[in-house]
Parts: structure tokens; sequence; C-alpha cells
């Protein structure tokens, strides 16, 4: 393919909305989110992070974003230099109808509640309240080594609940 | 360095500090069984950021962002043809927008963005070698110029063009700063990292 300015704006438009919303859900502002989009792109194209035998790109570049974000809000907290309202409190809507793929997060949603409750609950507090480690540990009155395995396992049964349910 | 066992979902979750990213990172250039865990684990990750309700569009001051984006696809697809080549053959299971993504993401550039007057964002991307400089402005006076300095030199490199307005300079060496200069005051400064 030709490496043309509409080819590159192509292919951000197609991941722009999924990488935004996960910026968004995270630090509850537009253009913070918008900022740590381009920050985590500008990132990984700037240190050559991703090459494309590692595996799809957007998953990677989903959790690129997250990182920034995370990073972004916690870093605000802690200079207490802008409002940033992080939405741990409450956590973010996940509304299957309202997800910018509404059939796929009807899809996620039937996963998770395939998972044990213990699962599904430190990775609901710790994806969707976005709280750290230490936050979930401290919220679910768990050891936080108890928070890393059931969340690591958590991600991986629900890997394979959405690799056999129905698509 | 040890596998990654449950490090593996944890990164992928963004859950792991970033001390331990720099060494989950090394170990995975290396280790193709954590790298596998991981993609697998960034794949259900990828999965619950699609339940989560879209994010409403960004406000018009951060526009530039398109145009530094398909700049950049040029501007790389022009000056490292080779790697650009080498990096769409191993593309190819890859789903055809990814192209340019991942053209980009195999080039060596650095960006910055300049402190810039109120009303005015501009950001400078440049090659680590030097071989080119590509400002990108919104808001900047009409007419605007870009100015490199390196040592005691001052190079007047042109006029910024269209809105967001850019300019890229080709054989900018290793500019020590970048300017973005309007009616003999600099509205946006800024210093390159190579």
């Amino acid at each position: 393919m030709v490496l043309d300015g509409p080819a590159f704006d192509r292919a951000y438009r197609d991941h722009a909305p999924r990488l935004r919303a996960v910026a968004f859900a995270v630090l509850r502002d537009r253009d913070a989110a918008e900022d740590a989009v381009h920050g985590a792109l500008m990132r990984v194209w700037s240190a050559g992070a991703y090459r494309p035998e590692r595996g799809p790109l957007l998953p990677f570049l989903i959790a690129c974003v997250r990182r920034e974000a995370l990073d972004a809000v916690r870093s605000a907290k802690r200079r207490h230099l802008r409002e940033v309202r992080a939405s741990a409190d409450q956590p973010a809507a996940t509304d299957p109808t309202a997800a910018v793929d509404p059939v796929e997060a009807r899809r996620v949603r039937r996963a998770l509640e395939q998972l044990p409750e213990a699962q599904r609950e430190v990775i609901v507090r710790a994806y969707y309240g976005h709280r750290t480690l230490a936050e979930v540990a401290h919220d679910a009155q768990l050891p936080l080594g108890t928070v890393k395995s059931r969340l690591a396992a958590g991600l991986r049964h629900l890997h394979s609940a959405l690799s056999e349910g129905p698509r | 360095m040890n596998h990654l066992d449950d490090d593996a979902e944890l990164y992928a979750l963004g859950l792991t500090d970033r001390e331990r990213d720099a060494e989950i990172e090394a170990h995975l250039a290396e280790c193709d069984a954590c790298r596998a865990r991981v993609v697998t684990a960034e794949a259900a990750a990828a999965s619950l950021a699609a339940a989560l309700p879209p994010a409403p569009a960004a406000t018009s001051r951060r526009a530039w962002w398109p145009a530094v984006a398909a700049a950049a696809a040029v501007v790389f697809a022009a000056t490292t043809a080779f790697e650009a080549n080498s990096a769409r053959a191993a593309n190819a299971q890859l789903a055809r927008n990814d192209g340019a993504l991942v053209a980009i993401a195999s080039s060596h550039f650095g960006h910055t963005t300049l402190t810039a007057d109120s009303g005015v964002v501009a950001k400078a991307i440049y090659a680590r070698d030097g071989a080119w400089c590509y400002v990108v402005a919104t808001g900047a006076p009409r007419g605007a110029h870009v100015v490199l300095h390196q040592g005691t030199a001052a190079r007047d490199m042109g006029a910024l063009d269209g809105e967001p307005g850019t300019l890229f300079v080709r054989g900018a060496g290793r500019a020590d700063e970048v300017d973005v200069v309007a009616g003999g005051r600099t509205v946006a400064h800024g210093t390159p990292a190579y």
C-alpha cells in the first residue's frame, strides 16, 4: 500500500474512536483524553516500540493508551494541578448500547458474567473503576498477591470465554 | 530474567508500575513465550475496552494532530523507504489500514510540544539524525516563520503554510532550538532532544 497522507488519515480515523474511549474512561476530560492518545501514539512511533511480528496493532495501542491515561490521571492527582476526575468512585457506565461497538460490548459483558465472582469483581474494580492494584486490594479487603493472581486468572479466563463463546 | 507469569496479564491491563514495565519490555524483546502471553492478554484487555462508552470529540485546539500524523507518514515514507518496505512485507498479515501506522511505528523520530503564546499550539517532530524537521502550529499568526537555531547561527527556514500551519524542512540539521516567529516576536519556542 502507499504510505501517503490519506492512507494514514484513514488508519487514524479507524482507530481513534476506540483509543479515545479508553483514555476518556480514565480521564473524564475530552482534551486530556485526546492528549493521552496523541502522547501514546507519539511514544510508540518515536521509540519504534512496535513491530508487526509482535501481533495485532490495535490491542497493543489500546494497552499503551490506557497506560498513558492512567499515568496522566495519577500525576495530576499527585501534583493537584488540575481537576481531572478519575471515575474511580463511580465505575464508568458500561452500557452496551452506548459502546463504540455495541455487539462486541454485549459479547464482552456475557463473557464477564461467566467468570467466577471473585475474578469478575477484581477485573471490574481495576478496569472499569481505574484502580491501582493497591487500591483494589484495599477496597476489596484482599491481600495484594490475591488481587494479582485473581486479575491474571480472570483475564485468561475472559480470553477463553471470548474465544469459545458465540460471536 | 525470569518469565513474566502473572505480570503478563497485569502489564496488559496497565497495572504494573513503570519501572517494572521497562523490565517487562526488555524481556518481551527476547522471549517468544511471554510475548505470546502478553499479546493474548492484550486482546482480552482490548475486549474490556470495547464495552466502554464512546468519548466526546476533543475540542478544536487539538486539531493539529491529524496534520502531524499524516505528515509523519509522508516524511517517513520519503526518508526511510527501505525500512518501510521491510515493515510492509512483514505486515502482510495485518489489516490493510494498519500499514501506515506500522511503518511509522518502526521509525525513529522525536517530537516536542513548543511553549507557545496563548491561543497557539505548536509541535515539532524531527528525525533523530537531523535529516528533517517538521513544524505544525494551530492559531499562529498568518505568515509566521520557522527559525532554527544551531550554536550561534539562526536560520529562517520559511513561512508556515495553511491552517494548521505546517512546514517541512529537509536537511534541518540538529537544531538546538526551534522557534515560530511572527512580526519580529517569538510566538512558540521549543528544544528538541535528539
